[in-house]
């Protein structure tokens, strides 16, 4: 027999989470299979809501306001404006103190890892501190090993950005690490514990080591910034006592991928997920799925009975009466593509594309890409459509990169999108199983 | 009147490079001029193939007996530039024997050794050969980096006292009534591309004799001196694959066509080619059905291409050229062997010769023989020596590969820098510094790229075609930015940042012919990563849009912090 | 090279038998540059290593596989010795978002490492032998179980052991039972139900057989209980360990015998369960990744994890349904083993206790355990193997539980090591909650 539940998520990245704590959150049995890992990982760990308008204006300081201009068929739009509100307080109410933004409609300024700046609804309590639009004096850190971050070069970009404040940036070695190529993990994983590493001064806990290593730069910056990799499971004590022993306030530029505020967040959700028992099952994809006799009339399409989850090439059917696909964009694999044709590939759900592939991009690389945009088109109920308009199937729903009909790199909208179309998917789902 | 420079070598191909480091040798003052980067015009865009002679053993056995000499010598003089990889002549079901034989035939009249494999011996060579792959002839062909051959007959030249300056465009031919004396070059606009020249400004080099190997433009070049030099540019299209289906070079056995070779490359293996006149060298449709092309009919003989990952393709121009008059309708007819053109002889234009047709294989004899007739010009006598001498990196090769020390890099790393370094590895490598990683997809660590820089200033395509960085699978995806990293501070923010956009596009160049499947997957993720993460798209310093900063949430207010007020620890 | 092959399979005991041999005689045709292509360097998997995060000798499964493969040509041989601090917990294979087949890279490069590179007259390479070997020396010790408990427990065996074969002296060998499982199998007549539509074929593996038979008990029991016939065909190891050192030809020999076997098992209307997480892991992925005997897809596409296969063939839950396990069992603090949680299983366990009364089990979180298998038993990977291990051992500790629960042999070692408790396994649990104790049913089964 089937392994049974109310709703089945297929995809465990944000938008999957959300989707299984919203449908949770109304009481349905949830589980939620995730093919390997998601693009959690891939990502900085910020809640983008909407930094720049489809057209390119922006940076936007309300991204609320731009809501309401956005075209048919932007996710946005499909959900409504009020619904992406509602999500945003459904995640922070999961996040609680670990992501700072939500005392302010305002879109916050972030340095990236970069050198530049981008806005940004929710930031991790870690960057908290690190904000561009907060105009306290910056030293950047960077380490001679971890080539993903030049701190002088990104100080100096962030003067070019007109960032109101005074940044430096040093480079110092960091203690601990024996190897040029080193994981960020294991940066992490030294202060974390904290390890204890010999320096000049003999062993010293690696976190009073690396305050040491830093603390002749300061020239009384009030805040001190280093690339994400200060601890993992316990970053907030590492940060707290990096701070206290420098007397600033430490924060961290996002990075990625790999990306440990990316790391925290899906522990964030995961931790979220078992609390709500909603169950999961990773590391395994959805390889097929079959539909019931017949459609509740004669017309409409019939509904998913079960889809087929591969264990390692052992099919085992999996069954639920509601089924939300968030599977993620091209990089998630949940849109696939070949030299003719672009495909979504567990329910083969309509994918708008131009024939000839060379109308799937432009020459500039940061242009108006068609590739960027493509994704399944839904109606008002997040209900993927065919290429007639009508219903693939009466008890599927998309959530997050899956759909198509935004831009979420030019936009900055990945979060947000994920958070409104998981949020609105799972609860829709949830009150319409049997 | 006194000239700046004895010979003023025109175009940074390996004819010019060739030609730079033969006359700097024999002691004559030399100074090239290059439009972009070395290599930018055909050197850089073909597929890599070190011709055995083989392919040319029936049509022009002429050709084939100079290219089994030169490769002879290449492998001696630039070890660190070739792989020896051997070739296969593949033999398909419906391939003709009458042709199998005559290639057999040709190659031995032609000195090149050749052995015949059955089908399954060559399968043992190239398991991903196709089944019924019915015989091969195996030939000494190679795989020669035509990024680093160029490049190290460049520097080699400059040690022997010439001056080479790339992103210098000739924008005109200094000419006095029927002869011309030099050319007036535009320095490029991109800042801090090199220091000798400021940027934006012309200059003109006056020289007692030019040599014109600009090759494909060749006759844009004489057009400045009312010259007509009629090269026919032919365009082909070349494939690369992520990583190499085969070690060995494989060429379909059959007289001609499209799509008849794949050449393992480095890291990866590229396909090729096509054959196909072009009226501007520097303006030609770039379609495609030629890249399906390669992969559908190349998978005939190695049918795993079909499925492989491609990761870029980029078409070049052969500066082919015949005898007016000769009138060949189809460009593959036309004769691979080059010419040079004395204008003095056939224009009554002193001061002034040009070089044409030819193929890269062969490019140090064409060098030395027009090294000899420039000295023969200007009353020189010297004799060559680059048959001899080997280039820079390719110095006593052996004793490097004998092992020896890895730089504290994992070994695949130290074994591939070597590969690319030769025996300037040590020079290069040996640092006390830490050396990460910057390129993981091609394992180019800091202390190349930095080599490389020193050589090259700010311009990042030509730290890349020195050290492959952002050649690999992500296509610069993940390291171009910190190659970037690499020029701060010697090179300020503004130049940094320039040059990274300028890398990136040119990445994007030649990965959008190969949008599909796993590079479409790749691409989505650097754009995200360069777009959504990094906001590099949008970058407020590159705008030119002052950003009110005020108007953006500031942190949370004071009070309501949950971990106190700010900087009070 | 040379073609010779050690002369018997037998001679575990010590002897200077290892020769050099070639293990990988294929080696030549396992080119996995291919398999690069999917990777589009997302450092996800790194992000997932166990090792790369405490020691950075070890640069991350990354460079390890696709890197490491696409910088190859055909004539490089060389594979950087780093490849043997991969303690193969597989958890890069199901972190990649990519399908890049990262551990069977591991394991070619790794084979090739040990063929190639490794001095077999090594220290090193003869212990690796013996702890891949285990299912060699294990006879040995069941036949005199006591005698062997009592000397691999003397502080001076464990000193030579140290200091002769660079076997960690930290750790407790595990003690042989006095009875092995087969012992006990054929000792009762074998199969008690006959059933021509329920059948399953089960695969043991070394460690329920000669040291922990009362796991093994208790998947007869449970399956018996719900009407299946067993079938116990012979068996080999099933290559776990022998992967994980680079034995391929070891590993190849024994998956042979186990594929010839299995497949016969299926001819005979069976499916395959394996109780232990490893076995089922390597019969169904690893052995499709790296050999291709007559009928290796047939078993690796019917092998299924002893409680999985019960979750879907039977109303598991409402067999459970209002159970409980009396007084032998109380709390449980559960450990994911890695390769349970790269078949997806990691999740299972949970959702099948819920409905027994009496027992609750708390997920102690999805860090490895760090013993992997032989990697926690050499002396030069205690520490990284403790270090990686000490998550697992803090949240088991905070758990509100006394008793450890995991369906790996070698993680319910490190589990006992760390924190003294006493390890119970999945079907244990099944067992008493379905048939009753251990103890009370023993009796009539031998009775019978």
């Amino acid at each position: 027999m089937a392994i049974e539940d109310d709703v089945l998520v297929i995809g465990g990245g944000l938008a999957g989470a959300t989707a299984a704590l919203a449908a949770a959150d109304r009481g349905a049995q949830v589980r939620l299979v995730s093919a390997k890992q998601s693009t959690l990982r891939h990502a900085s760990g910020l809640i983008d809501v909407l930094g720049y308008a489809p057209a390119g204006d922006g940076p936007l300081a309300d991204p609320f306001a731009a809501l309401e201009d956005l075209p048919a068929g932007h996710p946005y739009e499909r959900v409504g404006g009020e619904a992406v509100r509602e999500a945003l307080s459904f995640f922070d109410e999961i996040a609680g103190d670990a992501y700072e933004g939500g005392h302010t409609d305002a879109n916050a300024l972030v340095p990236t890892h970069g050198g530049t700046v981008k806005p940004t609804a929710r930031y991790p309590a870690s960057t908290a501190d690190g904000l561009a639009s907060d105009d306290r004096d910056a030293l950047l850190v960077g380490f001679e090993t971890l080539p993903d971050f030049d701190a002088p070069l990104a100080a100096s970009h962030l003067k070019a950005a007109g960032a109101p404040f005074e940044a430096r940036g040093v480079t110092v070695r960091f203690p601990g690490i024996v190897r040029d190529d080193a994981k960020i993990t294991r940066y992490a994983h030294l202060l974390d514990q904290p390890e204890t590493v010999r320096t000049d001064r003999g062993e010293t806990t690696a976190r009073e080591a690396l305050a040491a290593v830093v603390e002749p730069h300061l020239e009384g910056e009030p805040r001190v910034g280093f690339p994400a990799v200060l601890g993992d499971d316990h970053a907030d004590a590492v940060r707290a006592d990096l701070g206290d022993r420098l007397g600033v306030d430490v924060f961290e530029v996002p990075m990625g991928p790999p990306s440990l505020p990316g790391m925290r967040l899906e522990d964030l959700l995961y931790d979220a997920l078992a609390e709500r028992g909603v169950r999961v099952t990773t590391g395994v994809p959805v390889v097929d799925y079959e539909t019931a006799a017949d459609g509740p009339d004669g017309n409409a399409p019939p509904p998913i009975d079960h889809v087929i989850v591969d264990r390692n090439g052992t099919e085992i059917p999996h069954r639920a009466d509601q089924y939300v696909l968030a599977t993620g964009g091209l990089v998630g694999k949940g849109v696939e593509s070949e030299r003719g044709r672009v495909f979504e590939p567990i329910f083969d759900c309509h994918v708008p594309h131009a024939a000839d592939r060379y109308d799937w991009f432009v020459d500039d690389v940061f242009g108006d890409q068609p590739y960027a945009q493509f994704g399944l088109p839904v109606d008002r109920d997040l209900r993927p459509l065919d290429a007639d308009d009508g219903l693939e199937f009466p008890n599927l729903r998309g959530a997050g990169a899956v759909l198509g009909g935004y831009d979420f790199a030019a936009e900055k909208s990945g979060a947000g999108v994920s958070l409104a179309t998981g949020y609105v998917a799972g609860q829709r789902a949830a009150e319409e199983r049997q | 009147m006194a000239r700046d420079t004895a010979v003023l070598v025109l175009g940074g191909g390996s004819t010019g490079c060739g030609i730079a480091r033969d006359l700097a040798m024999r002691g004559l003052d030399v100074t090239l001029v290059e439009r972009g980067n070395l290599t930018d015009g055909t050197t850089g865009r073909m597929h890599g193939l070190l011709h055995s002679g083989g392919r040319y053993a029936v049509s022009d056995q002429a050709s084939a007996t100079e290219c089994i000499e030169e490769n002879e010598i290449l492998r001696e003089i630039a070890g660190h530039c070739v792989e020896e990889t051997g070739g296969l002549f593949v033999q398909r079901p419906e391939d003709s024997d009458d042709y199998f034989r005559e290639k057999l035939e040709g190659c031995r009249e032609c000195g090149i050794p050749a052995r015949v494999l059955s089908g399954s011996e060559a399968r043992e060579v190239e398991p991903y050969l196709a089944d019924d792959v019915k015989r091969a002839i195996e030939v000494p062909d190679g795989a020669v980096d035509p990024f680093r051959l160029c490049v190290a007959n460049a520097i080699d030249a400059e040690t022997h006292g010439a001056r080479v300056e790339t992103h210098a465009e000739v924008i005109d031919l200094l000419r006095d009534g029927d002869d011309i004396y030099g050319v007036e070059v535009r320095h490029d606009s991109g800042p801090g591309k090199r220091t000798h020249a400021t940027p934006g400004t012309t200059e003109e080099i006056t020289a007692d004799y030019v040599v014109n190997a600009t090759g494909a433009w060749a006759g844009q070049i004489g057009a400045m001196a009312d010259l007509e030099i009629e090269v026919r540019p032919s365009k082909g299209v070349m494939t690369i694959m992520n990583v190499r289906q085969v070690d060995t070079v494989i060429n379909r056995c059959r007289p001609k066509g499209d799509a008849d070779i794949v050449v393992p490359h480095e890291t990866t293996a590229i396909l090729g080619t096509t054959d196909e006149e072009v009226s501007d060298p520097d303006d030609y449709p770039e379609a495609g059905w030629e890249v399906d092309q390669m992969i559908d009919t190349l998978s005939e003989l190695v049918p795993i291409l079909s499925e492989a990952r491609t990761i870029r393709s980029f078409w070049g121009v052969r500066p082919l050229y015949e005898p007016p008059g000769t009138g060949t309708q189809d460009p593959t007819d036309i004769t691979r062997d080059f010419f040079l053109l004395d204008h003095a002889d056939r224009d009554g234009v002193s001061g002034m010769s040009s070089i044409v047709g030819g193929k890269f294989t062969t490019y140090r004899a064409m060098a030395e023989e027009i090294s000899d007739h420039v000295c023969e010009q200007l009353g020189v006598n010297a004799s060559c020596a680059t048959a001899e001498e080997p280039l820079p990196g390719s110095e006593n090769i052996e004793r490097l590969e004998a092992g020896m020390d890895d730089f504290g890099l994992r070994s695949p790393v130290a074994r591939r820098s070597k590969q690319r370094l030769g025996s300037r590895a040590c020079d290069v490598l040996e640092t006390d510094e830490p050396n990460p990683v910057i390129c993981q997809c091609e394992g180019v660590t800091r202390a190349e790229i930095q080599d490389a820089v020193s050589q090259s200033g700010s311009d990042l395509n030509a730290v890349r075609i020195r050290t492959r960085a952002s050649m690999g699978n992500c296509q610069g995806g993940f390291c171009c930015g910190n190659m970037a990293s690499e020029l701060h501070p010697t090179h300020d923010e503004e130049t940094v940042r320039e040059a990274l956009d300028e890398l990136f596009q040119e990445r994007w160049k030649g990965e959008r012919h190969a949008l599909w499947g796993e590079q479409l997957s790749q691409a989505m993720l650097n754009y995200a990563l360069h777009a959504a993460t990094m906001n590099r798209d949008r970058d407020p310093a590159s705008a030119g849009e002052d950003v009110d900063f005020a108007a953006f949430d500031g942190g949370r207010p004071e009070g309501d912090r949950v971990d106190g007020p700010r900087g009070a620890r | 090279m040379s073609d010779a092959e050690r002369p018997t399979d037998g001679g575990v005991s010590g002897d200077d038998d290892f020769e050099p041999i070639q293990v990988f005689p294929e080696a030549e045709e396992m080119d996995l540059r291919p398999g690069a292509d999917d990777c589009y360097k997302c450092s996800t998997c790194d992000t997932n290593c166990p090792v790369a995060e405490v020691d950075d000798e070890f640069p991350g499964p990354k460079f390890q596989g696709p890197e490491q493969w696409r910088l190859k040509r055909q004539e490089d041989q060389d594979v950087d010795d780093s490849v043997m601090k991969c303690s193969n917990c597989m958890r890069c294979d199901s972190a990649c978002p990519s399908d890049v087949p990262l551990s069977q890279m591991h394991n070619t490069a790794r084979g090739e490492y040990v063929e190639e590179q490794m001095d077999k007259f090594s220290r090193e390479y003869v212990r690796n032998r013996i702890l891949a070997n285990y299912r060699r020396l294990a006879p040995l010790g069941s036949m005199f179980p006591r005698t062997t408990n009592f000397v691999m427990g003397l502080s001076a065996t464990q000193w030579l052991g140290e200091k002769v074969l660079g076997i960690t002296s930290e750790r407790e060998l595990p003690e042989f039972a006095t009875e092995t499982f087969r012992e006990w199998w054929t000792k009762r007549g074998g199969a008690q139900v006959t059933n021509p539509d329920k059948r399953i074929a089960y695969f043991h593996g070394c460690y329920a057989n000669y040291n922990t038979p009362e796991v093994a008990k208790a998947l007869v029991r449970v399956y018996e209980h719900l009407g299946y016939e067993i079938m116990v065909p012979d068996q080999h190891c099933s290559g776990t360990p022998m992967f994980a050192n680079g034995m391929l030809e070891d590993a190849r020999r024994s998956a042979e015998t186990n594929v010839r076997e299995l497949a016969a098992a299926l001819e005979d209307g069976a499916d395959i369960v394996a109780s232990c997480s490893s076995c089922s892991m390597s019969l169904r992925q690893e052995y499709p990744e790296l050999f291709d005997f007559d009928g290796t897809d047939d078993v690796a596409e019917n092998t299924w994890d002893a409680v999985e296969y019960l979750r879907v063939h039977e109303d598991l839950e409402a067999e459970l349904e209002g159970t409980s396990v009396g007084d032998e069992f109380d709390d449980f603090a559960y450990h994911a083993p890695c390769h349970a949680r790269n078949q997806g299983l990691d999740g299972q366990t949970l959702e099948v206790l819920a409905p027994i009364d009496g027992v609750e089990a708390h997920d102690v979180g999805d860090s490895c355990s760090g013993i992997s298998g032989t990697y926690g038993w050499k002396a030069e990977n205690y520490e990284t193997s403790m270090k990686i291990g000490e998550e697992m051992v803090d949240h088991m500790e905070d758990a509100d539980a006394e008793t450890g629960l995991t369906e790996c042999p070698t993680c319910s070692m490190q589990m006992e090591h760390g924190t003294g408790y006493e390890i119970t396994h999945t079907l244990e649990v099944l067992e008493a909650a379905l048939v009753g104790t251990a103890e009370s049913t023993a009796t009539g089964a031998n009775a019978q």
